[in-house]
């Protein structure tokens, strides 16, 4: 029985499995925590739980491979499909908070939930209706398509490019959140809205430009994305849940809760495929439901 | 039940009990998905109409209902005349305890976290129904299903449902005009003052939770023999909007509303589905013009006009207003 369980973990010894593992984990974490940044940032600000996000973070990645096609120069290309990505997804935020969103801030949550969730269904189908039922791909730039060598392993570089580009997206909304003004409103807003508002703020724009900011960023999310996965319309469903459970994790509202959560969840995820292989999902679940039992608020988030 | 309601009632089963007769089969099958849906719509808003509870997992327990009638038909071996009756008592039981356990956990919070936590364990059982493939049959899910004896005519099949559907919805209207019942609305407009009055919150939500999920459990049984088989796709994500969809464009505020809106959802897709691959997309478009346009549902409509037309006055209010 032991020697079994002991060969079952023998990876647990090999260093070249732990660092490979580590870095799928963690350059996977910083993929989920783009979409989820987004979607708890959303949440705190304007109390929606917004289940069409992954739906942005998959047309972010249909919009990068349409705009990759058409330069001819990968590395020119590439850099277009990020910017184009987000420039488009901020520009549909922006037109569904002002369109459909706003309507519903005062609407009971079972009609907030309905309208996200509705998203869904529309905004898979006309990308289906726009990009086909079939998957797409994006090629990666030259520069960031080979390997580095270390410890004895060859480092995908790509893989550590999304590390440094998450790490790169957390350090600039931390410099929104805590160093400007608007990420001041921004963090009044999530903890009272009414007051805010009663100090002469506008939140309505606040609202909108936080929206935006989210979408942007889970567009961005879709496009860093798109080199390493199949983009289809089947994208947006695995993403899906593995965002909901790194915000209920990390706590509803709180951007550091979902980095930290993020890592927790693409760690999990990279070793409990080694330990318990077929059951990783189980394991995210597992992770959220004794969150939600034990700190239903989540790591870092503020109480009900 | 009151006077007024007796004669639409006595007309309903009149033509429900008639039925049949005008429809080929296709459409019976289609009426029996429409009394299976009616019920689990109903069953699902006793928890948010009356108790105030968003559940976002109820498809769990319409799932486990499935799982366990085709379970109960392939494994049990009993005869036919003693599976007919203990199949509903059966698939019931079975949904209880899930809605036991997952309501144990969740009724601990309330508002946007409680619908956080049922749609949470419903993915949970989901990855269950996918994975535990000797029980389950995996993705595959269970197939050829077939009613006990007498039942797999699709006319007694319907009048087994009938039956049952009817004797659902009869009960749970007892509950919900019971002295319970009336917690469970008092729960919904003010937690805290009745708390104060001394009544335990979290046990009424529980035993309120356990109660539409036994009959959710009936309702997925009963359209799980109908089809002929149970998929985890019913366990998905995309299933715990159902139950909310047909509960809000029936009406949240009525009893019968969301079995309204079950039977127009259901035509809908049969019609919809039929004539484009695009379903979803008509779906989503037609929550949103529910959410936005219509918040009250049909019945609200109705009874807006009703209103308006008898004393001509201004609409009713919200429900959150209320």
């Amino acid at each position: 029985m032991f020697e079994l369980i002991a060969q079952h973990f023998a990876w647990v010894q090999s260093p070249v499995v732990l660092a490979r593992q580590t870095l799928a984990g963690v350059s996977n974490g910083m993929l989920l925590f783009l979409i989820s940044a987004g979607l708890s940032l959303i949440f705190g600000v304007l109390r929606i739980l917004n289940f069409a996000h992954s739906a942005l973070f998959m047309l972010g990645a249909l919009i990068a491979v349409s705009v990759a096609a058409l330069l001819p120069d990968p590395l020119a290309g590439f850099a277009a499909a990020l910017a184009g990505a987000a420039a488009g997804l901020a520009l549909l935020g922006a037109a569904i908070e002002i369109s459909l969103l706003r309507r519903i801030y005062r609407a009971p949550h079972e009609m907030q939930l309905l309208l996200t969730f509705a998203l869904v269904f529309i905004l898979g189908d006309t990308a289906k209706l726009i990009w086909g039922p079939e998957e797409h791909s994006v090629a990666m730039p030259a520069i960031l398509a080979g390997g580095v060598q270390a410890f004895g392993l060859v480092f995908p570089l790509y893989r550590l490019f999304l590390i440094a580009a998450g790490a790169a997206v957390a350090a600039g909304l931390w410099l929104i959140l805590y160093r400007t003004r608007w990420g001041i409103l921004i963090r009044a807003a999530t903890m009272d809205r009414e007051m805010l508002a009663a100090l002469g703020v506008n939140t309505r724009g606040l609202f909108t430009a936080v929206f935006t900011l989210g979408a942007a960023l889970a567009g961005l999310g879709g496009a860093l994305a798109a080199p390493v996965v199949a983009v289809g319309p089947g994208l947006h469903v695995q993403v899906l849940i593995d965002a909901f459970a790194v915000v209920v994790i990390g706590g509803l509202g709180s951007v550091l809760g979902a980095f930290i959560a993020s890592l927790l969840v693409g760690l999990v995820n990279a070793f409990g495929v080694l330990a318990f292989p077929g059951l990783a999902v189980v394991l995210t679940f597992a992770c959220m439901a004794i969150v939600l039992v034990v700190r239903p608020r989540g790591l870092l988030g503020t109480a009900e | 039940m009151k006077a007024r309601h007796a004669a639409p009632l006595l007309a309903a089963a009149a033509v429900l009990l008639a039925l049949p007769s005008g429809l080929t089969d296709f459409w019976i099958f289609i009426t029996v998905e429409v009394l299976a849906f009616a019920l689990y719509a109903v069953s699902f808003n006793v928890l948010l109409g009356y108790g105030g509870m968003l559940s976002f997992g109820h498809a769990a327990f319409f799932g486990v209902g499935g799982y366990t009638a085709a379970l109960f038909v392939k494994q049990s071996g009993l005869p036919p005349a003693l599976a007919v009756a203990c199949l509903p008592l059966a698939a019931m039981f079975v949904s209880a305890a899930a809605a036991l356990v997952i309501g144990f956990f969740s009724v601990r919070r309330a508002g946007i976290y409680f619908a956080m936590l049922t749609f949470a364990f419903q993915m949970l059982l989901y990855t269950i129904a996918l994975k535990a493939t000797p029980l389950t049959g995996g993705d595959d899910g269970l197939t050829g299903l077939k009613p006990p004896g007498l039942l797999a005519q699709p006319l007694a099949y319907y009048y087994y449902t009938l039956a049952l559907t009817g004797a659902g919805l009869y009960l749970l209207h007892r509950f919900v005009s019971s002295p319970f019942g009336h917690t469970l609305r008092a729960l919904r407009a003010n937690p805290l003052r009745v708390q104060y009055l001394g009544i335990d919150v979290r046990a009424h939500r529980l035993a309120a939770f356990v109660l539409s999920g036994a009959f959710a459990g009936l309702a997925g049984a009963i359209f799980a023999l109908s089809n002929g088989n149970v998929f985890p796709g019913w366990l998905d994500w995309t299933a715990s909007a159902t139950p909310v969809v047909m509960a809000v464009l029936g009406g949240t505020a009525s009893f019968l509303g969301p079995a309204l809106g079950a039977a127009v959802y259901v035509v809908l897709e049969v019609l919809i589905s039929g004539r484009t691959e695009y379903w979803p997309l008509a779906m989503g478009i037609i929550i949103v013009i529910l959410v936005l346009l219509m918040p009250e549902g049909l019945t609200g409509l109705w009874r807006m006009g009703v209103v308006r037309r008898g004393a001509r006055a201004a609409p009713l209010p919200t429900r959150e207003a209320r």
